[in-house]
């Protein structure tokens, strides 16, 4: 009898393995496609999906009046003092005429981009201020809605604002963001307080604590 | 195409998951298991790493989203993977986990930074600039995941992948194991 002889190594499995791997992926592809197919238009739609639903996104806005200076990083503001330039737009929400101006009130402008997790933190924070004191009497509060970039989620600002309930008319801002870039500002989210005649008391940006927010009012009423 | 990298990122994480503990298993039942997946990290990497890629290419290049900087670093990592990784196979060269895994945990690093980073923006600054802001976030499915979680998956499957090769390299199968 002649001694067994010794075992060959196993074949390796790796191509199996590599082959799974091909098959689960390629069926996972196939199942997604599938739904997209069947579904409501593709998961893609957090940047243009909504658009039966994005209302105004950007409006003609007219401005009257010089522009404001650069907002300064660090010490006065070089706005301070300077009229605030008129602007006539229309009601982001609903598509009325909205105008933004010298009428003989004090008033916080508010400047936000959809896409701006600042801006996104912010929002509720005012709303729900709003929704425990009401508008401020001796104060206007307004909203621009600006840098509009339905690539950069949370598009578009119209549904955003509807969802947070946001009970501020705001207005759309141009494509090129006019009413933005006469206000002198640069980032988001913008505070612009004007006086009951027309001048601006400060320029701030940045998120705000209700505390915040609440000084600006004060500020506005002078 | 979102829900198919999601799910694609969701299968990454839990391959990973997988090969780690292949890799620090020893018992005599999963050694074969892991020289087996070891003979096929090169290939299933490469094919990780491009995946990675095109699917970067198509956020920027066919959905327009700008990279941030952040999402550059994560590229600057990724994308020499490719390149890499077709050479190993070319070539048969294992020796390619000890430039790969530096790179993968590199960008793994910054995937995390930047996702914690889209989770607490404050921390950034209080402000948003016009230029593409490293806190915002393109995609976000689940309500959780985003482009940089995405990358972290692709990051993580590579480095458990070249893991598991070193494991498997540094100790070959007797004979009988291997039979």
């Amino acid at each position: 009898m002649s001694p067994n002889p010794p075992k060959a190594p196993a074949r390796s499995r790796a191509p199996w393995i590599i082959g799974s791997v091909v098959a689960v992926v390629a069926l996972l592809f196939a199942v997604v496609a599938l739904l997209s197919g069947t579904g409501s238009g593709g998961s893609d739609g957090g940047a243009t999906g909504d658009a039966g639903r994005m209302g105004v996104v950007n409006g003609p806005v007219t401005i009257t009046g010089a522009a404001l200076p650069a907002i300064a990083q660090t010490g006065a503001d070089p706005a301070a003092g300077k009229a605030f330039p008129t602007l006539k737009g229309s009601n982001l929400l609903d598509g009325s005429p909205l105008e933004i101006g010298a009428d003989g009130r004090p008033k916080v402008v508010m400047y936000v981009a959809h896409w701006c997790p600042h801006c996104q933190a912010e929002i509720p924070v005012i709303t729900k201020w709003i929704a425990e004191h009401g508008n401020p009497k001796d104060v206007d509060l307004y909203a621009v809605s600006t840098a509009v970039v339905p690539e950069r989620g949370n598009f578009p600002p119209a549904s955003w604002l509807e969802r947070e309930k946001w009970p501020v008319p705001t207005m759309a801002d141009t494509e090129d963001g006019s009413a933005f870039k006469a206000a002198g500002l640069s980032s988001f989210p913008s505070f612009v307080v004007v006086d009951a005649n027309g001048k601006v008391v400060t320029r701030t940006s940045g998120e705000l604590s209700t505390v915040q927010f609440e000084q600006l009012l004060a500020q506005a009423k002078g | 195409m979102n829900l198919f990298f999601t799910l694609l990122a969701f299968l990454a994480g839990g391959a990973a998951v997988a090969l780690l503990v292949l890799s620090l298993v020893s018992a005599p039942a999963v050694l074969r298991l892991r020289r087996d997946v070891a003979d096929a990290a090169l290939p299933l990497a490469l094919a990780v790493a491009a995946t990675c890629t095109a699917g970067s290419l198509y956020y920027s290049e066919v959905m327009h989203y700008t990279p941030c900087k952040l999402c550059w670093f994560q590229r600057i990592c990724m994308y020499p993977l490719v390149v890499l990784f077709t050479v190993a196979v070319a070539r048969k060269d294992r020796g390619i986990r000890f430039y790969a895994l530096p790179l993968s945990l590199i960008g793994g690093a910054i995937s995390i930074y930047h996702y914690q980073l889209q989770r607490f923006p404050q921390q950034h600054s209080a402000v948003c600039t016009i230029e593409a802001p490293c806190t915002a976030k393109e995609v976000e499915q689940f309500g959780f995941v985003t482009i940089p979680m995405m990358a972290l998956a692709g990051f993580t499957l590579i480095a458990a992948l070249m893991f598991c090769l070193h494991v498997a390299s540094r100790t070959p199968l007797t004979d009988q194991e291997a039979s």
